[in-house]
């Protein structure tokens, strides 16, 4: 599955992989809040934070090419509504729409790309989010790809049985074919989800992750945060008196 | 808005955390893993056209409206963190409209009427509210941060709103009548003792929803809802039975004052909120 590459770029070895999750995190607040409020010169300031992410993906060592890719998978929605209203006569609205969301999903791709998603619940967890929630987003995201796998399989086979050969069936027959696939799916994700967490008792399971390596809050991560939360501001600030 | 859903997120991981104890986390887990995977089975409905399930009613009849409520927000944050789907500016306002109203709203019905004679109409009506709330909320908070509309757009979309609400409604019959016959007890019966906090919750979100209906009704005319209208138009495929993808990024879209308060509470809900409530655990 294509998004199997953010697995794989986030076990990267760069010095940005290496800051602590917690700084990252709080880099990135900064820089959506900077994004999202902005309201002067949004030409300017795309620019300039363009240039500061492109920078964070270099120094990440991240393919720019994809990266960049991957975090347009946000515009073909934003895109459309942009396109509408430089219709409309607003072009400025379509491109501040356009600027924004692209940029809030490379900053987060940014982010995810340079922590492992295990190392990112951690962090978060770290700083207070409720464990619970964490947890319950971990085991989706491991057991995503089985599931959907297991969807695709299901999908693939009633094709063959002929589920999408429009004249066979009547579409209530097709709609309840589907119901009851969707019906099967799901006692086995139950299921499978019972297995799992017998499993896990089985194992001696204490409750919560024990991560391999507890993440660090060192000076570098201080300076990190220091530098990369201020330097938004610090080009929000200047463009905007500047203009 | 967000306000309103940080505090409600609290009680909703606090509560499921009492219900389920961490003895549950896989299966709430695996079952969010199995929402996005039913996204990939499609329904036909009408001409040409196709839905899929979007669940929230699903999982609150068969794992209770608080780990419905967790597994839904736990999607909505895997999908703005790992698919760049859904927009990390908007993360708040949809957990608040599809994790929180959504589920509740859903999970209504089935709360009232689901033993009796009436459990399917119920079961129904839960999969229809719980997709129709959402929808509404999206739209009456875009209306309230600054975007106009002109009332033919709105009509239309709401009409594409009850319909997409009907087809959720159905698969969600669907869904838990065949699933009953290969597995009897998986849906949990709704609790006798009612209670208070749910309902209230719940009552608050339809009034929150009507309320947005009623201004999205009187709004004045503009450019913006337009979007909404070829958005609709050019994704009715994918987006019979969840309008929400769009709403989501017409949200982000919609750069007002108001709009980045949201986004940014939106992303402190996810970590400030819950870290409140997460400590005193």
């Amino acid at each position: 599955m294509h998004h199997v590459t953010l697995d794989t770029w986030s076990r990267g070895a760069s010095a940005l992989h290496r800051r602590d999750p917690r700084a990252k995190v709080a880099a990135l607040i900064v820089f959506l809040v900077v994004l999202g409020t902005a309201q002067r010169d949004l030409a300017w300031l795309g620019a300039v934070l363009f240039a500061f992410l492109l920078a964070g993906l270099r120094w990440a060592k991240l393919p720019l090419r994809a990266a960049l890719a991957r975090a347009g998978v946000v515009l073909p929605f934003t895109a459309m509504f942009a396109a509408v209203s430089w219709l409309a006569g607003d072009p400025a609205r379509g491109a501040a729409l356009v600027m924004k969301s692209y940029l809030s999903a490379l900053a987060v791709l940014l982010l995810v790309s340079t922590t492992p998603l295990p190392l990112l619940l951690r962090g978060l967890e770290m700083t207070g989010t409720p464990r619970f929630l964490l947890m319950v987003a971990q085991f989706l995201y491991r057991y995503l790809f089985v599931i959907s796998e297991e969807a695709q399989h299901m999908r693939i086979a009633a094709a063959a049985r002929g589920a999408t050969v429009g004249g066979l069936t009547g579409n209530g027959a097709r709609f309840r074919a589907a119901a009851g696939a969707l019906a099967v799916l799901f006692a086995r994700s139950y299921g499978r989800a019972e297995l799992i967490h017998r499993a896990m008792l089985a194992r001696g399971f204490p409750g919560y992750f024990r991560p391999l390596i507890a993440p660090r809050f060192s000076r570098t991560d201080t300076l990190f945060a220091g530098i990369c939360g201020a330097s938004p501001i610090v080009m929000r600030i200047i463009i905007e008196s500047v203009a | 808005m967000d306000a309103v859903a940080a505090p409600a997120v609290g009680y909703v991981v606090r509560k499921a955390q009492r219900d389920f104890d961490e003895v549950k986390v896989p299966l709430l887990g695996v079952m969010g893993a199995f929402v996005f995977a039913a996204q990939m089975i499609n329904f036909p409905v009408g001409v040409g056209t196709s839905g899929h399930l979007v669940g929230g009613a699903l999982l609150a009849c068969t794992l209770g409206p608080a780990a419905a409520a967790v597994v839904m927000c736990a999607i909505l944050a895997i999908q703005a963190l790992v698919f760049q789907d859904g927009g990390i500016l908007a993360l708040g306002a949809n957990v608040f409209n599809m994790a929180i109203a959504g589920v509740l709203v859903g999970y209504l019905p089935y709360h009232l009427w689901g033993r009796g004679r009436g459990r399917r109409a119920a079961i129904f009506a839960g999969g229809a509210l719980s997709l129709l709330t959402s929808a509404v909320l999206a739209l009456s908070e875009l209306l309230i941060s600054g975007v106009r509309m002109p009332g033919p757009v709105l009509g239309l979309s709401l009409v594409l709103f009850v319909v997409s609400a009907l087809v959720e409604g159905a698969i969600t019959v669907a869904v838990v009548v065949a699933l009953e016959r290969i597995q009897p007890n998986v849906m949990r019966a709704p609790a006798p003792g009612r209670s208070p906090a749910l309902a209230a919750l719940a009552l608050a979100a339809i009034l929150l929803a009507a309320g947005g209906a009623l201004f999205a009704s009187t709004a004045p005319d503009g450019i913006e809802q337009l979007a909404i209208r070829t958005g609709i138009a050019s994704h009715a495929r994918a987006l019979i039975a969840s309008p929400l993808k769009d709403y989501q990024a017409t949200w982000l879209g919609s750069g007002w004052p108001a709009q980045a308060a949201a986004g940014l509470a939106g992303l402190g809900l996810v970590f400030g909120a819950c870290l409140l409530i997460g400590r005193k655990r």
